[in-house]
């Protein structure tokens, strides 16, 4: 289906730790169209974040196969994933996962930088200004507040204009104030871009906005439900 | 592209990382300091011995004969080539002085001169007089000028009167310099010099006689060294002559310096090789600290390749920065501390700046940066994105790709081969590197060891809580006991395998060697004297035992008519003249192994009798010929015997021995050794020096002593070179307790919220630390004793026991160290408020 941003068909992960194999995902099928908004929901430890991970391709199945916008990521060895995510997709991660010795600004260009493009600084410039850090450019993470953070982490995921966003909950380690502002403006920009958007959330008002959301429960899918527009 | 991503990532990731990498440039800038020093010291003195190489020889080229001096053919060649010559001789005899409450004697080494020495460079004298003055005649008596100490050692004052043999000298002033000195070599005895014309009463020098002659030359300007070397050595092939010219002033102490100077820069590679643990342990405490950064670069779209470059061009930045550091400091060292260095030195170098050892220094600790980095950094390939929000279940590989291997190895290759280029001692190169690697592996074996030996009995111990954490910890932790044991046990190692050598080699030469050498080698009695002087010695009830034979020095020219050289190489025994001897029967004490010893009063051909072990080492049978060149005549005998020879008891011994016949007519003396009680030997001194006073008494104890100054010194610089391994290894040690305090602090929390009392947090710790330096030490001191005693054994030939002082030294060392690292950061682990760090934790 030429449609599709996301397929999933039967995705299984397992994972050798410490204390003997895990398995996260058992069997998952869900398919994503282009411009749909997911919200992946369920208690801790469903699975939410892994199956966001494999959708990144951040994350290797054990069973089945992940197609994302026609290509399967089974397919692609690590170099070939890092490649396809720059060009396609971007994460955004509930601890925001700036480089703590890079500026906003250059952790924003970092993402344009390792994608190839040329004026990295600028773009990169232009992408904090539309999320409302002007003035915060030459700011180390550690100098910004939770919500600036989570701010910068949101430009550097979309400054390459992504196809996809996967967003683990970008507002988890928010206080209710920054998480409106923040689930604000990664609708807005949402639409603005067309970006297909999934987004893993405990937080209901968050996955209310979503098209749809699909419930996770010991790394199965328990339901879907389309969510009223 | 990729690259001026990875050096953009680098530039902002080295921004807060320096505090990260203080150990690793320590330990970098450490070993290349040492190097650096080391290096440039050797160069300074080899430059020295190059620049100064006419000054040190005593003229542009040196021939030199033993025994004899320069026939009419040879003196008219030397005459021929050279446009200024002087002729030398040189001996050992006894300065005798004598005085109404007693005679005083002292073994000298005798220069004796014409009026041209020296032909370069210039004697200093104290007072300051020229030679040709103090030497010249002093109110009928001789003048002579001697060194300082002897002049102490005698009890003489400017102007006082000595003897030598029967010749009275007046000593006219103190020899303060002697330009020539460094390339004279070893010698037994302090210098006298006298002019040769005043020594010809006394006929100390007649053929036979033990001295060499030395006809120093100046040539003509645009002379060519090489062409008159080949030609003068081509006319006397086999006269015994030696060359020597300005290219290599100082032989001896050229290869001394050089010899000296390979091992120590082998054992601060060896530093290196040390700090290299910390290098790594650093890089990846660094790196794991960087887990986060390089996952979240992977999640934005960043290859393995940017990774590996954004990482290794920082990690470049600080080995740069560390080799710079160390370069400066090995730089420096040598210049500012040349006052002190001069002064243990046998040259006078020239300390400045040296860019070749520099060159050298910084490429070894590159590449030591570049081995030891590699492996952690190779660990970046297995940082997933996943790493983000899962840590605990990704197992990572325990070896790195096989590509990273391949250039690790390379990296060792290449270091072994420079250093083996570098220096032209291949056989050292590879013997120091495979025992390092050796003891490394040793160690890391050692550090499995005692983790398991630490768990076992962790899990043995009740009641003592302190004990059983530290047990535990250790057998835990995995950075700890290997990074503990290798760091320290390497230098710990090489120190405790010098302890025990020269324990052992001092227990040789000044406890056993004293019980069964002679009190007295005697050399230069004449064959006129030697029935009186073997009478009167057996008659004195003090000599237990009486030993003489005579004396004669000659070349081995050809081994079965084919050149010697080219049947033996450069085995000791071919490469310049030796002692040759005749006897009628076997020496006592002497055991002929093989063949057949000639009949007592034999007068067929030259027959030869050879020492066993050189015979076998060059490879002589019975029934081969040898060419002998004694005196300028080729002697042509056949092996029919071979027999031990044990040199190591200081009795007489001769590699050659002929049939008497065959040596009949060649002018010889006689060399005697006397084994008397200790009490007696300054009486029978007094009386063979009256009664024999051309004859040179060595005390063997005196020569002893010259040995043990110059092992001394050679244990001072290798301990200080092990030195410098091991404070390097106490750098890694305090990067690996600074790596750890975080851990600590933790588990002190956590201790605490148990109930855990301060006092038995602390114990737990200092006995965690005790035990690794124990264990560390205890390593060493095993490595110590088995090189110790391999290198007595098969090296040295002398028995070995352990050194005890060396040994508990050894173990203290590695207690003392691992506490004092650990002590460091202890007040930190232990005042943490537990609430505080179980809180950050989360």
């Amino acid at each position: 289906m030429p449609n599709l941003a996301i397929s999933l068909k039967n995705a299984a992960l397992s994972l050798n730790g410490n204390a003997g194999l895990v398995d996260i995902l058992h069997s998952v099928s869900i398919d994503i169209v282009k411009g749909e908004t997911v919200g992946l929901v369920g208690p801790s430890g469903s699975g939410k974040s892994s199956l966001l991970m494999i959708m990144a391709g951040l994350e290797e199945t054990t069973g089945g196969s992940i197609t994302v916008l026609g290509l399967d990521l089974t397919k692609m060895n690590e170099n070939a994933l890092a490649h396809f995510r720059s060009q396609n997709m971007g994460v955004v991660f509930q601890s925001f996962n700036l480089i703590p010795t890079m500026t906003a600004l250059e952790n924003v260009a970092t993402a344009l930088e390792i994608a190839g493009v040329r004026n990295a600084h600028d773009r990169a410039r232009a992408e904090l200004q539309a999320v409302g850090l002007k003035h915060r450019l030459h700011h180390y993470p550690n100098q910004l507040s939770g919500g600036e953070q989570q701010r910068v982490a949101i430009a550097r995921a979309l400054v390459n204009r992504p196809a996809i966003l996967l967003a683990d909950e970008p507002t988890g380690n928010l206080d209710g104030t920054n998480s409106e502002a923040i689930m604000d403006l990664l609708f807005t920009l949402r639409d603005r871009h067309e970006t297909t958007l999934v987004l893993v959330t405990h937080a209901p008002e968050l996955a209310a906005r979503c098209d749809r959301t699909i419930q996770l429960a010991d790394g199965r899918v328990l339901s879907e439900e389309a969510i009223p527009a | 592209m990729s690259l001026t991503t990875s050096i953009r990532l680098a530039r902002r990731e080295l921004r807060g990382s320096f505090s990260s990498f203080r150990i690793f440039m320590a330990c970098l800038a450490l070993g290349v300091a040492a190097i650096a020093a080391i290096g440039s010291v050797r160069t300074a003195i080899e430059n020295s011995l190059i620049d100064q190489g006419a000054v040190i020889l005593g003229g542009d080229a040196e021939i030199d004969f033993t025994y004899r001096f320069a026939n009419e053919d040879e003196r008219e060649w030397i005459d021929n080539i050279a446009i200024k010559v002087s002729e030398i001789a040189d001996f050992q005899s006894m300065a005798i002085v004598e005085r109404s409450e007693g005679t005083e004697r002292s073994l000298t080494q005798v220069k004796a001169v014409d009026s041209s020495y020296p032909l370069i460079g210039k004697v200093k004298l104290l007072p300051n007089i020229l030679l040709g003055d103090a030497l010249g005649n002093q109110g009928g008596l001789p003048g002579a000028v001697m060194d300082p100490a002897l002049i102490d050692r005698l009890g003489l004052k400017i102007g006082d009167t000595f003897r030598l043999a029967t010749q009275d000298f007046i000593l006219s002033a103190a020899l303060e310099h002697e330009p020539d000195k460094a390339g004279d070599g070893f010698t037994l005895g302090p210098r006298t010099i006298v002019m040769r014309t005043s020594l010809e009463k006394v006929k100390l020098l007649t053929p036979g006689t033990l001295f060499s002659s030395k006809y120093r030359m100046i040539f003509a300007n645009g002379f060519n060294i090489v062409n008159i070397e080949t030609e003068t050595k081509k006319r006397f092939q086999n006269s015994g002559l030696r060359w020597r010219d300005f290219r290599n002033g100082a032989p001896g102490v050229t290869k001394f310096v050089d010899r000296l100077g390979t091992f120590l820069v082998l054992l601060s590679l060896a530093g290196l090789a040390v700090g290299g643990v910390g290098i790594s342990a650093a890089v990846r405490a660094y790196l794991v600290s960087k887990t986060s950064v390089i996952a979240i670069l992977r999640t934005l779209g960043a290859e393995r390749s940017i990774i590996f470059q954004t990482y290794f061009i920082q990690i470049g930045v600080f080995a740069l920065l560390g080799t710079t550091i160390g370069l400066i400091l090995g730089a420096i060292l040598p210049i500012t501390l040349a006052p002190f260095l001069e002064a243990s030195l046998p040259v006078q170098a020239q300390f400045k700046l040296y860019p070749a050892p520099l060159l050298e220094a910084a490429l070894y600790g590159l590449l030591t940066a570049f081995i030891f980095t590699l492996w952690p950094l190779s660990r970046t390939e297995n940082v997933r994105p996943a790493n983000l929000f899962r840590e605990e279940l990704i197992s990572t590989p325990i070896l790195p790709a096989a590509r990273y291997l391949v250039w690790i190895a390379i990296g060792v290759i290449t270091v072994i081969s420079l250093s083996g280029l570098l220096s032209g001692a291949w056989k050292m190169t590879f013997w120091t590197t495979g025992s390092i690697a050796l003891i490394l592996g040793i160690l890391t074996a050692a550090a499995v060891g005692i983790r398991w030996l630490a768990g076992t009995t962790a899990a043995q111990i009740k009641g003592f809580p302190a004990l059983r954490w530290a047990l535990a910890a250790i057998a835990g932790s995995q950075e700890g006991a290997t990074s503990v044991v290798i760091s320290l046990g390497l230098g710990l190692s090489v120190l405790s395998v010098v302890g025990q050598v020269d324990g052992n080699l001092r227990n040789a030469i000044s406890t056993n060697l004293p019980e069964i050498a002679p009190s007295y080698f005697l050399v230069d009695i004449q064959p006129n004297q030697i029935e009186d002087y073997t009478k009167r010695l057996k008659e004195n009830p003090a000599v237990k035992r009486l030993d003489t034979a005579p004396m004669l020095r000659g070349v081995i020219t050809k081994i079965n008519n084919t050149p010697a050289r080219e049947v033996a190489g450069s085995h000791w025994v071919t490469s310049g003249d030796r002692g040759v001897t005749y006897a009628h029967k076997p020496p006592q004490m002497t055991q002929v192994t093989k063949g057949e010893w000639w009949p007592e009063n034999y007068e067929g051909p030259p027959q030869i009798s050879f020492a066993a072990e050189e015979a076998a080492e060059i490879g002589l049978k019975l029934g081969d010929t040898l060419t002998i060149n004694i005196l300028g005549r080729d002697i042509t005998g056949t092996i029919t015997s071979f027999r031990d020879v044990d040199f190591s008891t200081a009795e007489i011994g001769f590699i050659l021995t002929m049939n008497p016949t065959a040596l009949n007519g060649a002018p010889h003396t006689y060399i005697s050794t006397i084994y008397a009680e200790e009490s007696s030997e300054i009486q029978i001194l007094q009386e063979i020096s009256t009664e024999y006073p051309n004859v040179t008494a060595i005390r063997v104890k005196e020569a002893i002593n010259r040995v043990k100054d110059i092992l001394t010194s050679i244990v001072k610089a290798i301990s200080y070179g092990a030195g410098a391994t091991l404070l390097t290894g106490f750098l890694v040690l305090i990067g690996a307790a600074a790596v750890g305090t975080q851990a600590r602090i933790y588990e002190a929390a956590i201790l605490k919220t148990l109930g855990a009392k301060r006092y038995q947090i602390l114990l737990s710790f200092s006995i965690r630390a005790a035990m690794l330096g124990l264990g560390a030490g205890i390593i060493a001191l095993l490595v110590g004793i088995i090189g110790g005693w391999a290198v007595s054994t098969f090296m040295m030939e002398t028995d070995y026991s352990i050194i005890w002082t060396s040994a508990f030294a050894v173990i203290a060392g590695g207690v003392i160290a691992t506490l004092g690292a650990g002590l460091i950061f202890i007040w930190r682990q232990l005042s943490a408020r537990p609430a505080r760090v179980l809180r950050d934790r989360e």
